[in-house]
């Protein structure tokens, strides 16, 4: 294995660890926001995935680049019996 | 736990802070996201009138991507669309703004560091380096870069591709009225800042200027749509591949299972050979956009 810059890099230094764990806490607190933002949008949501799932059955799903293929009502998912989670 | 999912983040509500550390007095910073145990970071910085900063190199890989404004680093002046990637240990010129910058920063191995020199580290991969202005000196191109690809109205400029990994770093624009009914997902973390423009996905809605994401792999995004017309940078951390699906309840499990899939088809001694050591799917993983295709045993 070829020895890089990075493994020569000195210990961090604890300013260096002040500042990481400050960010990282406000980080959080934005994730958190985020992840209440998009649970406030779930109703909207839900409706755009019923736009998509129609406009898949019609005009088509796209499959590669502009080609599109239209898919059978019997091949469309149904929402399965838990809570839909966009955030990870 | 590396980076958290950020997305939707729109940074331009937000507050600067005053960078005073890490070689970096004089400017000002805001996270748009930060391994929590790296310290690895994409930071938008504004480096204030005067600033200045002797030559000097980074113990992490960095790139900038300068978002307006004016900075020279050494002899090359840099305004908006100036892109480097700065390996670690290669020392830059100084840096001086005379009259006030924007750029996005990114250290991809570790906190910001800077160590004043005027040589190179030793160890430095000093073909690494690259300095270019996006706006003036690419020309776009399609986007369809990988297959199966995006539609047409998507176009690429690719400024740093890596040839291990496949990560690239690019700047992108989508046309207004650009459309792509799927739902994507990649093996790849994909990140995007707006520099102007708003699109839409399906899960998070629209993105405006100075819209921000990182996205660890696997995360469903799509379908697309983008009114008048979007300019972005963009960068993946490793191979991007576009597998589309339709279903929009599906998770990041069943996604990472449909993408094993994928390798059990495509490559499947590959595929045996990765997946003899540890939980084993001898018959390939569940597939839920085409299920039975793999036989998959029974858990
Ligand atoms: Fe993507």
């Amino acid at each position: 294995m070829t020895k890089k810059v990075q493994d020569e890099a000195p210990a961090r230094s604890a300013e260096a660890q002040a500042w990481i764990d400050e960010n990282v806490a406000e980080q959080q607190v934005r994730y958190e926001g985020i992840v209440k933002e998009m649970d406030e949008l779930a109703p909207t949501r839900a409706k755009w995935y019923e736009e998509f799932l129609h406009i898949v059955q019609t005009k088509g799903f796209s499959a590669d680049g502009d080609r599109r293929v239209v898919i059978k009502p019997e091949n469309v998912p149904q929402k399965p019996d838990r809570p839909d989670r966009v955030v990870f | 736990m590396a980076r958290p999912h950020i997305e939707p983040y729109v940074e331009l509500n937000e507050d600067f802070k005053k960078f005073d550390q890490l070689g970096t007095t004089g400017s000002h910073y805001k996270i748009l996201s930060l391994d929590v145990d790296t310290g690895a970071c994409t930071l938008k910085v504004r480096y204030n009138a005067g600033f200045s900063r002797p030559p000097g190199m980074s113990y992490s890989d960095c790139e900038i991507f300068v978002l307006n404004g004016l900075m020279t680093v050494g002899d090359t002046t840099c305004v908006a669309g100036h892109y480097f990637f700065i390996p670690a240990g290669v020392a830059t010129g100084a840096i001086n703004v005379p009259q006030g910058c924007e750029a996005l920063v990114m250290y991809n191995d570790s906190e910001p560091s800077f160590i004043e020199s005027d040589t190179n580290h030793p160890l430095a991969n000093t073909e690494g380096f690259i300095s270019v202005n996006s706006y003036e000196d690419m020309p776009w191109g399609g986007g369809s870069i990988v297959s199966p690809s995006v539609a047409t109205g998507c176009m690429i400029k690719i400024l740093r591709y890596d040839p291990l990994s496949e990560a690239i770093s690019f700047l992108y624009c989508m046309a207004p009225k650009f459309m792509q009914d799927n739902i994507s997902y990649h093996d790849c973390a994909e990140e995007s800042y707006h520099i102007w423009g708003t699109s839409w996905m399906m899960q998070f809605g629209e993105l405006p200027t100075g819209g921000y994401f990182w996205r660890p792999p696997y995360i469903n995004h799509g379908s697309f749509r983008c009114e008048l017309g979007t300019l972005a940078f963009g960068r993946t951390d490793s191979k991007l591949h576009n597998y589309f699906h339709f279903n929009p309840w599906s998770n990041v499990d069943e996604n990472i299972l449909r993408a094993g899939a994928h390798l059990y088809r495509q490559r499947p001694d590959m595929f045996k050979w990765v997946a003899s050591d540890g939980h084993n799917h001898p018959h390939g993983p569940d597939d839920f956009q085409n299920p039975g295709y793999n036989h998959p045993h029974e858990h």
